[in-house]
């Protein structure tokens, strides 16, 4: 009830936090995708890569994110207080299910069938879009599916960097000791963290590998 | 043999205990920060070293709430709390910067209410600093927080979630030294303020005026000139039953009473924070150069 006035008093700020979450999330994977997906195919044709870069964003995902938020504000480019950092922490965070995931994806397509293709006279560039990528993108949208339910929640320590979202809500609240405004943080990003599992697992089904 | 062995324990430790309900023994305890472990550490060596007793360390616990309830319910005897904590979250008036009138509403409220005794205070003020980078003071000639309002407006600020918020945060030091930065304040994490502003990020922060890191890292403390912010000394707060119970723990604490500056904390703080060194040693140190 308290939490409901609390909105009802708050309503354009919570709406201002909701929607600068949701920008930070969505560029964060967005990104993420854009980096991650190649990344990974690129994995598949350098396997002796392998196993330093998927080490690598594995130990980037150990670092707690104050700590990188530390490393971060000095850089140059990348760093300072604001929304840039945060995106940079949260689309190394989001890095590991996506690079992971396009990598298992494509590596598990069939030999038989990579060999099909090849023997139809595909060449690399052909194989990968018309063979290789379709069949694992049930694979690679559950990568991006969970980088998504996790950013939705890391997103929240953004406001440790002044990058606004809803973390500011549960800042503010621990800060003061006040369960009201965690709550008003906490309970919309556990919604945006539900609702966007929902929708791309919907659409995992939908692109998932047919026939099986 | 073993039934009547164990009868006359029983007897002889209810005859030296007297009153005494738990046995005699003295818990102290602290919060979950350095300072408070370190002043706590202090007192545990002193008590140690000036009476009999042996002395149970119960160190870095939650914050002050969790002291509070330990203290009153006798889990801990002793922790060093500050004036204008007590005085504004536990016995929840609204913040007043007159220390005199701070120490007695606090002293004579604790008696009362909780049978709690605040003993003598170490000596320092551990309020909200107004935080800038000593070239940037030295550059514009700035020693006061009215001395920052000339520059402010060129200026943008960095404070934590908990300086915005608070009743005798932001909101009234803005309005009664007429600041007004470049840009609203960032809100962001309170450890984080420092490297921003060592690293030029943000010019201004709000930290704590014995925070071990400041000259560590180029920064200064701007003088509060008008008296915004509330006193926060720190004094250890003893269970009266304990001091009744013995007085020799009221005399050994006394004599810590006034002994640690501002100056004299940071660097004790800095000690620990910044060269990492061992608490019960600079503890131990400190007691042995400044208390002999």
């Amino acid at each position: 009830m308290r939490l409901l006035e609390f909105y009802a008093r708050n309503a354009r700020e919570a709406l201002g936090l909701a929607g600068e979450h949701l920008v930070l999330v969505g560029v964060s994977t967005i990104v993420a995708i854009a980096l991650g997906v190649p990344l990974g195919v690129l994995l598949t044709r350098r396997p002796g890569w392998r196993r330093a870069v998927l080490g690598l964003v594995n130990v980037v995902q150990t670092i707690p994110s104050l700590a990188l938020f530390g490393f971060l504000i000095p850089l140059p480019l990348l760093g300072g207080i604001g929304a840039r950092t945060a995106i940079v922490a949260l689309v190394l965070y989001a890095l590991l299910p996506v690079v992971r995931n396009t990598y298992a994806g494509i590596a598990a397509v069939e030999p038989a069938i990579r060999e099909a293709g090849r023997g139809m006279g595909m060449t690399d560039g052909e194989l990968l879009r018309m063979v290789e990528l379709p069949l694992a993108a049930g694979v690679i949208l559950a990568g991006i599916r969970i980088a998504t339910v996790v950013g939705v929640g890391v997103a929240t320590i953004a406001a440790a960097v002044g990058a606004g979202g809803l973390g500011v809500y549960i800042f503010r609240g621990v800060a003061t000791v006040d369960n009201t405004l965690i709550l008003a943080g906490a309970l919309p990003a556990a919604l945006m963290a539900l609702t966007a599992d929902a929708a791309l697992g919907a659409l995992e089904r939908r692109l998932g590998p047919r026939g099986r | 043999m073993r039934p009547r062995a164990g009868a006359l324990a029983l007897v002889s430790a209810l005859l030296a205990g007297g009153s005494c309900v738990r046995g005699d023994r003295v818990v102290v305890g602290a919060k979950n920060f350095t300072e408070s472990d370190l002043l706590a550490e202090i007192a545990a060596q002193q008590i140690a070293r000036r009476t009999r007793l042996p002395v149970e360390r119960r160190l870095h616990l939650g914050g002050t709430f969790v002291c509070q309830a330990a203290i009153t319910s006798g889990q801990i005897d002793a922790y060093v709390e500050y004036t204008g904590t007590a005085y504004t979250a536990i016995l929840k008036h609204p913040a007043i910067a007159d220390p005199d009138s701070v120490a007695h509403a606090v002293r004579d409220e604790y008696r009362r209410r909780f049978a709690l005794e605040w003993l003598p205070s170490f000596g320092f003020d551990n309020t909200f600093a107004i935080i800038v980078r000593r070239a940037d003071a030295t550059r514009e000639h700035l020693r006061t927080i009215s001395d920052l309002a000339r520059v402010a407006p060129r200026w943008n600020a960095a404070f934590g979630f908990e300086f915005l918020e608070r009743p005798d945060g932001f909101a009234g030091l803005a309005r009664l030294y007429g600041l007004r930065f470049a840009a609203p304040p960032n809100a962001m994490d309170l450890g984080l303020t420092y490297r921003a502003l060592a690293q030029g990020r943000a010019d201004v922060i709000a930290g704590n005026s014995t925070d071990g890191t400041i000259e560590a890292l180029g920064l200064v403390v701007l003088a509060d000139d008008r008296h915004y912010f509330p006193p926060y000394e720190a004094a250890p707060v003893v269970r009266a039953d304990l001091l009744r119970r013995h007085p020799e723990v009221r005399a050994a604490l006394e004599e810590l009473g006034g002994k640690i500056s501002d100056a004299e904390m940071r660097r004790l703080n800095a000690l620990v924070d910044v060269e990492h060194r061992d608490l019960a040693v600079v503890a131990r140190e400190w007691l042995a150069s400044n208390v002999p």
